[in-house]
């Protein structure tokens, strides 16, 4: 094993005892060009995750996910309520949250170790270590001889490989996917939901992952959290203490995606 | 407030560039023979020109540009879809078109002098030329890039052959001819100038041209933002009923 | 063999037309049915070209010395326009408000037609090559502000949201990923005005000059010389042709990650 650069360096102070690695404290949100008398896009939500613990929030399309998930990589600001991380407010992005898009957000322009090396240099590396550390990470999410390749040269599925290695690149303490295999067939998606459930072990982070597959969210999570829209709120959380990995025919998940969608399904 | 200067961000950009003109030659150019400032162009336009001249030269000189741009679009449309829809004609015909496409269309004003003399005809040829390039390869690619499946869901209908060709290939592509006649029409605007300043008794370009000699230069630049307003609304129009028709259902 | 005639068709067929265009030409003039004087033939563009290229006609300046004074113009405006749009095209399409308060300014005034200022030009430059380069550098400029500005406007939000959430600091945003996501269009504003520039010098030289390919092709006419106007015609051709390879070149060179770019010309 190479010297990689590991927790220690993560940006947010390590883990304090009884602090949640995020703890979303009624969270609202309404846009400027909402017309007035809707109902906000977010009410007020509240949520508080521990380190280590991968939470999916699952919902329908346009229900909210993608703006709770912004507001708590500071890329956009609540309209009330803040969100800690580790105990501090959120100002903006960056300061060791790292982020996976639905689209490709790979710089076309860098190759994919390049693309890697990109996020590993931000955070002070030079370049001989930026190297190991980008090569080392592409390994670790499953990809071998494609560094130099650029990405429109990759197939969906290595994109979003390439995505995750970059944001694993930050070392951050927390991970932020926002439905990151949406766009892959079922069966690559399952194959990387599997590759990211070994990324996860081998790398302790607290995960928040979005997506609007029930499945998915049975498959990965240690906690489901259901949004409903307009006003974006919490409908239903739910623990699942199935050890991974998981199958779909075992009888309490069944049961679980009943619950869950009737849940989805109210309103 | 600042919603209200954001609002009219472009107004104000006008309003600053015709201020920071007019300051300019007023007081520090201070010489209407080198840099007239816009109220004296206008002025002099006002005095030197009556709107029967004017109204003359921006009749012929629209006359000249619709009608090489028209036969520019039928000539363009014709052979871009057709070497586009038969694969015969084009590998016969594209080759020429590649040849001649790279000779800048002023390059033949003087031949056109020699085939058609010095009147309407000439320019005409030349401004048809210009915006025949454009128009025919945006028709060319348009028929070519069409969807596989919108053909084969039409096969399945039973629709075949020149059928196929006039209620698939050619509204399939629709857009991309817009886009080719948008920048020929375009071009057919530089193209006119420059033929009428080398040789018209009459037009906006010619008009330009004589001012200077007679000393107007402010004739001259009211007649440089004349023809970027004509060609500005010309455009404008042709946009609007691209969007009218095509933009329903196509971004364009 | 059915394999291999598809092969060759797509250069066989284009050959079989030129020459046969060729040959009707000559035997057209030959048989009187063209005139000799507006259609010079083939064989006498051939003479011509030699000529030209040897001793230069009519006023002793080869072929050479007036394609060496185009490139010369054509670049001097061009690499003017090119110097000053870039930058001020980054800070236009950097902020939203400067852009909107110029976008009808850039809009008229690409609209203006260039060659629209050459009394302007003769007034203010003189007859010279200043003005041949103003007229150039202005039609060039235009364009290339405008496509300077889509392009940092057009950049994928999503690619600086990545950034954002990396920690990049703004200068490395800048260089590191504005400038790269623009490239592609700021390179493709170029070669646009690139074509403006090859339409304009020919109308530029047209005027108070007997040097370059464009005062060529018009003197030319003036001395009965169908044929040296074809021969200039085609000479611009061929640059504005090779120009347009070696930009497709310089592009590959550049942006090895955008798939390979259909050479069509200025
Ligand atoms: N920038 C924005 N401005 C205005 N409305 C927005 C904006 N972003 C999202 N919305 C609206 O907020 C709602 C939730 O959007 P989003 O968070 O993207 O949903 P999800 O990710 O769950 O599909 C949608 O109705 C969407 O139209
Ligand atoms: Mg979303």
């Amino acid at each position: 094993m190479r010297d990689v650069p590991s927790q220690g360096q993560a940006f947010v102070a390590d883990a304090r005892p009884g602090v949640p690695a995020i703890d979303i404290q009624g969270v609202g949100k309404t846009f400027a060009t909402d017309p007035v008398g809707t109902a906000p896009v977010l009410g007020s939500i509240d949520l508080s995750i521990r380190d280590n613990e991968f939470v999916v929030l699952l919902g329908r399309s346009g229900c909210g996910k993608t703006t709770l998930l912004n507001i708590v990589a500071g890329l956009e600001a609540p309209t009330s309520g803040q969100v800690l991380v580790a105990g501090r407010p959120v100002t903006g992005p960056g300061g060791g949250k790292g982020m996976v898009f639905q689209q490709n957000a790979l710089f076309p322009w860098l190759t994919a170790r390049a693309n890697v090396m990109f996020a590993a240099e931000n955070r002070g590396l030079g370049r001989g270590e930026a190297t190991l550390l980008a090569s080392d990470l592409l390994r670790l999410v499953g990809l071998e001889g494609v560094d130099a390749k650029y990405p429109a040269e990759l197939s969906g599925g290595m994109q979003q490989r390439v995505a995750i290695a970059r944001a694993l690149a930050l070392d951050p303490a927390i991970l932020l996917m926002d439905e990151p295999f949406g766009a892959l067939d079922e069966i690559t998606r399952n194959e990387m939901q599997d590759e990211l459930l070994r990324v996860w072990q081998a790398r302790q982070k607290t995960v928040l992952f979005v997506t609007h597959s029930i499945w998915e969210a049975l498959m990965l999570a240690d906690r489901v959290v259901v949004l409903a829209s307009r006003p974006g709120r919490i409908v239903l959380e739910q623990e699942i203490s199935a050890l991974r990995p998981r199958s779909r025919s075992s009888l309490p998940l069944v049961a679980l995606h009943e619950a869950i969608w009737e849940a989805l399904r109210e309103r | 407030m600042t919603g209200a200067v954001d609002r009219h961000a472009g107004t104000i950009g006008v309003v600053a560039f015709v201020l920071i003109w007019e300051l300019a030659a007023r007081l520090v150019w201070r010489d209407p023979g080198v840099l007239p400032a816009p109220t004296q162009a206008l002025a002099e336009a006002w005095t030197v020109l009556t709107w029967d001249v004017l109204l003359g030269h921006v009749g012929i000189s629209l006359f000249r540009i619709l009608a090489g741009f028209s036969i520019a679009a039928v000539l363009g449309m014709a052979l871009g879809l057709a070497c586009g829809w038969f694969r015969g004609l084009s590998l016969a015909l594209r080759p020429l078109v590649e040849l001649l496409r790279p000779i800048p269309p002023l390059a033949w004003i003087p031949i056109a002098i020699v085939w058609f003399g010095l009147g309407e005809p000439s320019k005409i040829f030349v401004i048809a030329l210009g915006a025949f390039f454009p128009i025919f390869t945006n028709a060319y690619r348009g028929i070519t890039m069409v969807s596989p499946v919108l053909f084969r869901a039409a096969r399945t209908m039973d629709v075949d052959g020149l059928r196929l060709l006039w209620r698939v290939a050619v509204p399939a592509a629709m857009p991309d001819m817009a886009t080719g006649l948008r920048v020929g029409f375009g071009l057919s605007f530089g193209i006119l100038v420059a033929a009428e300043l080398i040789a018209a008794e009459r037009g906006m370009g010619h008009l330009i041209m004589e001012a200077r000699q007679l000393g107007h230069l402010g004739v001259s630049i009211f007649g440089i933002l004349l023809i970027g307003v004509v060609s500005m609304l010309a455009d404008h129009q042709l946009g609007a009923a691209i969007r009218r028709t095509v933009g329903r259902w196509a971004r364009v | 063999m059915g394999r291999r005639l598809h092969h060759w068709l797509p250069l066989l067929v284009p050959t079989l037309v030129f020459v046969v265009l060729l040959g009707s030409w000559e035997w057209a003039v030959a048989q009187g049915w063209l005139r000799r004087l507006l259609f010079p033939p083939p064989t006498k563009l051939f003479a011509s070209a030699v000529e030209l290229a040897r001793d230069g006609v009519p006023l002793g300046k080869t072929l050479l010395d007036h394609l060496l004074i185009t490139i010369a113009r054509i670049f001097g405006g061009f690499a003017a326009a090119v110097a000053l749009a870039i930058p001020l095209g980054l800070v236009i399409g950097a902020s939203p408000f400067l852009d909107r308060m110029m976008a009808p300014i850039v809009g008229f005034c690409r609209s203006v037609a260039t060659l629209s200022l050459l009394p302007l030009a003769l007034v203010w430059f003189g007859i010279g090559e200043a003005s041949k380069i103003f007229l150039i550098g202005y039609g060039c400029f235009w364009v290339m502000l405008s496509n300077v500005i889509a392009a940092m406007r057009l950049v994928d939000p999503v690619l600086l949201r990545a950034a954002r959430t990396m920690d990049t600091k703004p200068l490395r945003t800048f260089t590191h990923v504005v400038l790269p996501a623009a490239l592609p269009r700021i390179a493709a504003g170029a070669r646009i005005a690139l074509g403006v520039g090859f339409m304009v010098i020919v109308g530029a030289e047209m005027i108070g000059t007997t040097m370059g390919l464009g005062a060529l092709i018009m003197e030319a006419r003036t001395f009965y010389r169908t044929d040296v106007t074809m021969v200039g015609m085609v000479t611009i051709g061929l640059l504005g042709l090779a120009i347009s390879l070696s930009l497709s070149q310089l592009e590959r060179r550049l942006m090895p990650w955008m798939p390979a770019h259909s050479g069509a010309g200025p």
